[in-house]
């Protein structure tokens, strides 16, 4: 087993009449088997803590002036800080796609009288925005809307 | 018997009159190719050591008693083949739980959180048996007759990671039954079993392992029964400010 689960887990409020051993953590947690990918989803956490820190350095920075506007720009682009943003973007699309595929079988059967739509048409349409989100996003910062 | 039908199977045994920690002891067993892991474990019982203690009872994954780890997988014995695995087979009790005795754990704890969601129809005043029974469409049957199918077998709590660590916990099969009354027509406990889900314990404890799923061998999808009493619960909490609730103190 992967090691001892908090003492309390699964414990009756009062203890039986004989002894028991303390409850195991299930052996594969956290880092092998299907764990592997639920132990990088909570991670990435991690990772977007840092991406608000930077986001909020560049807000600082817009507050601060053109000259620092433009040395926050020249920042961004130093190697490690674009291998950065790859990794955030890697993260972002890895756990966008994990929430979409929970998300269609966590919707209520019914609200009222209203049903939700069948699985496959709202995972559609959160790809669909999502493209089209990202899709518009990237046209702006091009420049091809302002 | 050919050494091809031989296996050997490591099991977790724990005596608590005489061991401080559960140990492993190894059996060497002649199998035949149909058996399931639990035919293992009884011809240990019958034929070498008979002081194994292990819980079974129906052989067909209906009653659920056979949960155990194998290869560390949680798992219904009666329902795996031997074929399936390989030469050396482990066998522990499920993770998560206390340990009785050997493969034996203690279901008291879920016992106790299975009570606590309410699993019944609650109504607000009983119909008198004159009156005749309640009545409910296939439609409205479908709306909750996969989360009725749980036959608390406790898989999906030694799977959970957040059972592991929180004890206060529902978990999911808990959730799951609860979740189940809550969408039956026929039950108007929803305020009360939403009040239990947003209170100690939450439903919003739940990180979506989704491995209790994974491991559910009657595809009950605990998961999602979580995650949608999750939204259920946000939705009772939202509507109890504009919504008057009946009864009163």
């Amino acid at each position: 087993m992967a090691g001892a689960a908090h003492p309390d887990a699964m414990q009756p409020s009062r203890p039986g009449r004989t002894r028991t051993a303390r409850p195991q953590r299930p052996p594969q947690f956290p880092f092998r088997g299907r764990y592997a990918a639920y132990t990088l989803f909570d991670i990435t956490g991690v990772l977007y803590l840092l991406v608000g820190f930077v986001a909020l350095r560049v807000v600082w920075a817009l507050g601060n002036g053109a000259a620092a506007w433009h040395e926050v720009q020249r920042e961004l682009t130093h190697p490690s800080y674009v291998a950065f943003h790859v990794i955030a973007l890697i993260s972002v699309v890895f756990v966008g796609v994990r929430f979409f595929r929970l998300f269609p079988k966590a919707q209520p059967p019914r609200i009222g009288p209203v049903k939700p739509p069948p699985q496959p048409v709202i995972l559609g349409f959160l790809y669909a925005v999502w493209i089209g989100v990202a899709g518009l996003m990237t046209a702006i910062l091009a420049g091809g809307i302002s | 018997m050919s050494d091809q039908d031989r296996k050997k199977f490591v099991i977790t045994r724990f005596d608590p009159d005489r061991d401080d920690e559960p140990r492993k002891q190894t059996y060497e067993v002649p199998v035949e190719p149909y058996w399931k892991v639990l035919d293992a474990l009884n011809f240990i019982k019958d034929e070498i050591d008979p002081t194994l203690s292990h819980r079974w009872s129906c052989r067909m994954a209906v009653c659920g008693s056979c949960g155990m780890l194998v290869n560390g997988k949680p798992s219904l014995t009666c329902k795996d083949a031997l074929s399936d695995y390989g030469d050396t087979i482990e066998v522990e009790p499920l993770s998560n739980f206390p340990v009785i005795r050997d493969l034996v754990i203690d279901l008291d704890g879920f016992m106790e959180k299975l009570h606590g969601v309410r699993p019944w129809i609650i109504r607000a005043k009983q119909r008198a048996a004159e009156e005749g029974t309640y009545r409910q469409s296939p439609e409205e049957l479908e709306q909750f007759r996969q989360f009725s199918m749980c036959i608390n077998c406790m898989l999906c709590y030694a799977a959970c990671p957040v059972v592991a660590n929180e004890p206060a916990f529902i978990g999911p099969a808990a959730i799951a039954l609860g979740h189940r009354y809550n969408l039956d027509s026929r039950d108007e406990g929803n305020a009360e079993r939403n009040g239990i889900f947003r209170g100690e314990g939450t439903v919003f404890s739940c990180s979506y392992a989704n491995e209790c799923s994974e491991v559910c061998p009657k595809h009950v999808d605990p998961a999602a029964a979580v995650n949608q009493a999750k939204i259920n619960a946000v939705i009772d909490w939202a509507a109890s400010f504009v919504v008057p609730r009946g009864g009163g103190e």
